[in-house]
């Protein structure tokens, strides 16, 4: 990009270079070390803990229970983020940004903190429960469920979303927007026939980072529900650290189905993308 | 078109309304005498406030989240900020990777690398640092970069960077410099960005530290677990006091880094 002498070179490489290696030992190695133990028992290699899980329907139920919870969370998010960043983008940059710092902590209030708020709010004597069945709207609801996770989990996502979409929404200019009112569109025509399909492809990106924050959420299932939440992350949770159920080997075997399970549908988007971009 | 009207106004307040309702739910309950089958507490008090400053275990919570928060603002962007700038500037190629590499904490989740992290720093291949809240330092790094290279790119693409250093050897000035005084100042917003979201990031983990240093290092979160399933009253003082450090930690970033642009 810039022209620069052998000796720069060397300096900025130098300077490039201990976050590489922060990388290396901190990112790439864990999980060479995870693919690594997968494929190993106690005594020996085999692979036997895949063959576990794929036969397990304990194991396949708890994937399935993170799925349902993820694709319905992630939709939740952009159902309710996409407006929510549409309307922001519409704010003084001030405000804007404002939300955004707003916005992060939002998607870092996972955990203990983001379940016992819930808890507080719509427990079995939450503020929420005991207002909506007096006027009449909720019979009984239990916090400590699936439905319960997948509320709690839409708390973070709706905020991650806004922070995905944000950005991507440039893509949509004023000068466009003016063309369509210009020729008469309406709001909900200049979205369905404009908007989205111009975001299409940021949007697919964005549900799939939801999707795949979702199922990788530890902490809140863990503090809501605790153990026995059927989702991937607590089965993995409770093979590394539990008392009674502790196989580390089964863990990493869990673990990387679970990272192939997130990493092939990036890996297609990416894909579809660039053939796409091609075509063009 | 583009009239921001009192409607639009309405929906951003109450959108900033839903995002702090569970924030106001576990202040509330932090100050309640007792909120047991009503919709609102009966009545206030600072009780339990006074209660856990008894707590040891409080005090010693948070000065180790502050160790863990600011020793990874201390590390982190001299790591991570150069290898961005350098990357966009010389190394396209390089950038490219960055692009995907930065991708990989959010299709890998933390459990999963702190199950990697688990099996090579405990000993096994004669470096321990779990135990140690250096593993979190370091473990949260890969964490961040998202957060500091998302921000910062968005600043870089708008800025002609050929053109400076063109302008800026033109003048004399070496690329070390022009990196320095001319790039860095440029993409301020982003890195003020990054810096309050690693700071978040590493008081709000609980994946990491649960898994890799537990007792031996307890912070704000390990607490909290072990505060959970009492009473509530404490968790809920914890929790409101995890805020406050997010807030005033989030208003210094903020201001000592809007001060020194202006030095």
């Amino acid at each position: 990009m810039i022209d620069i002498s052998a000796k720069t070179r060397i300096l900025a490489w130098l300077a490039a270079m201990p976050f590489l290696l922060v990388v290396l030992m901190f990112e790439i190695a864990p999980l060479l070390a995870v693919a690594a133990n997968s494929i190993q028992t106690e005594t020996s290699f085999s692979l036997s803990n895949y063959s576990e899980i794929l036969t397990s329907k304990f194991y396949l139920g708890s994937f399935k229970v993170s799925f349902l919870i993820s694709i319905a969370t992630a939709l939740i998010g952009l159902g309710i983020g996409l407006p929510a960043a549409v309307l922001l983008k519409r704010m003084p940059g001030r405000v804007q940004q404002f939300v955004v710092i707003c916005s992060n902590i939002g998607a870092n209030f996972t955990g203990f903190p983001l379940a016992f708020s819930f808890v507080i709010m719509l427990g079995v004597s939450g503020s929420f429960t005991l207002l909506l069945q007096r006027i009449g709207l909720l019979e009984d609801f239990n916090i400590y469920s699936t439905s319960g996770l997948v509320i709690a989990y839409s708390y973070f996502q709706i905020q991650f979303a806004i922070l995905l979409v944000l950005p991507s929404l440039a893509a949509i200019t004023a000068e466009i927007e003016e063309a369509a009112h210009l020729v008469g569109a309406s709001r909900f025509a200049f979205w369905w026939r404009i908007g989205l399909p111009i975001l299409a492809p940021s949007l697919l990106g964005s549900f799939l980072l939801l999707f795949a924050n979702a199922m990788g959420t530890y902490a809140t299932a863990w503090a809501l529900v605790g153990g026995s939440a059927n989702v991937v992350t607590i089965r993995i949770g409770e093979l590394t650290a539990g008392d009674v159920f502790s196989d580390p080997y089964l863990a990493d075997a869990l673990a990387m189905l679970l990272v192939v399970s997130l990493i092939l549908p990036i890996v297609v988007e990416q894909m579809f993308l660039r053939t796409k971009d091609r075509d063009r | 078109m583009h009239e921001r009207s009192a409607r639009d106004w309405i929906w951003v307040g109450l959108l900033g309304c839903l995002q702090l309702l569970p924030i106001f739910a576990i202040f509330l309950n932090s100050v309640a005498v007792d909120w047991a089958g009503t919709i609102l507490p009966d009545g206030y008090t600072l009780a339990h406030v006074q209660n856990i400053l008894k707590d040891p275990r409080f005090l010693q919570s948070i000065q180790n989240s502050l160790i863990v928060g600011f020793g990874s603002l201390l590390v982190t962007p001299f790591i991570v900020v150069p290898a961005i700038l350098v990357a966009h500037c010389y190394f396209p190629t390089l950038d490219k990777y960055l692009a995907a590499l930065v991708i990989l904490p959010y299709a890998v989740p933390g459990i999963v690398l702190a199950l990697g992290l688990l099996r090579i720093y405990s000993g096994n291949y004669g470096i321990v640092l779990n135990g140690s809240p250096w593993i979190l330092i370091f473990g949260y790094m890969p964490l961040a970069a998202p957060l500091y290279y998302v921000p910062i790119k968005n600043n870089l693409r708008a800025l002609r960077v050929t053109e400076l250093f063109e302008a800026g050897r033109l003048l004399g000035a070496s690329d070390a410099l022009i990196l320095w005084r001319v790039v860095l100042p440029c993409v301020r917003q982003g890195l003020i960005i990054g810096l309050v979201m690693n700071f978040t990031l590493a008081i709000s983990d609980f994946v990491y530290a649960n898994l890799l240093v537990g007792g031996h290092f307890p912070t704000l979160q390990i607490f909290m677990g072990v505060l959970n399933g009492g009473s509530g009253r404490k968790l809920s003082v914890l929790i409101t006091t995890y805020f406050v450090v997010i807030f005033v930690a989030t208003a210094i970033v903020v201001w000592v880094t809007s001060r020194r642009s202006e030095a």
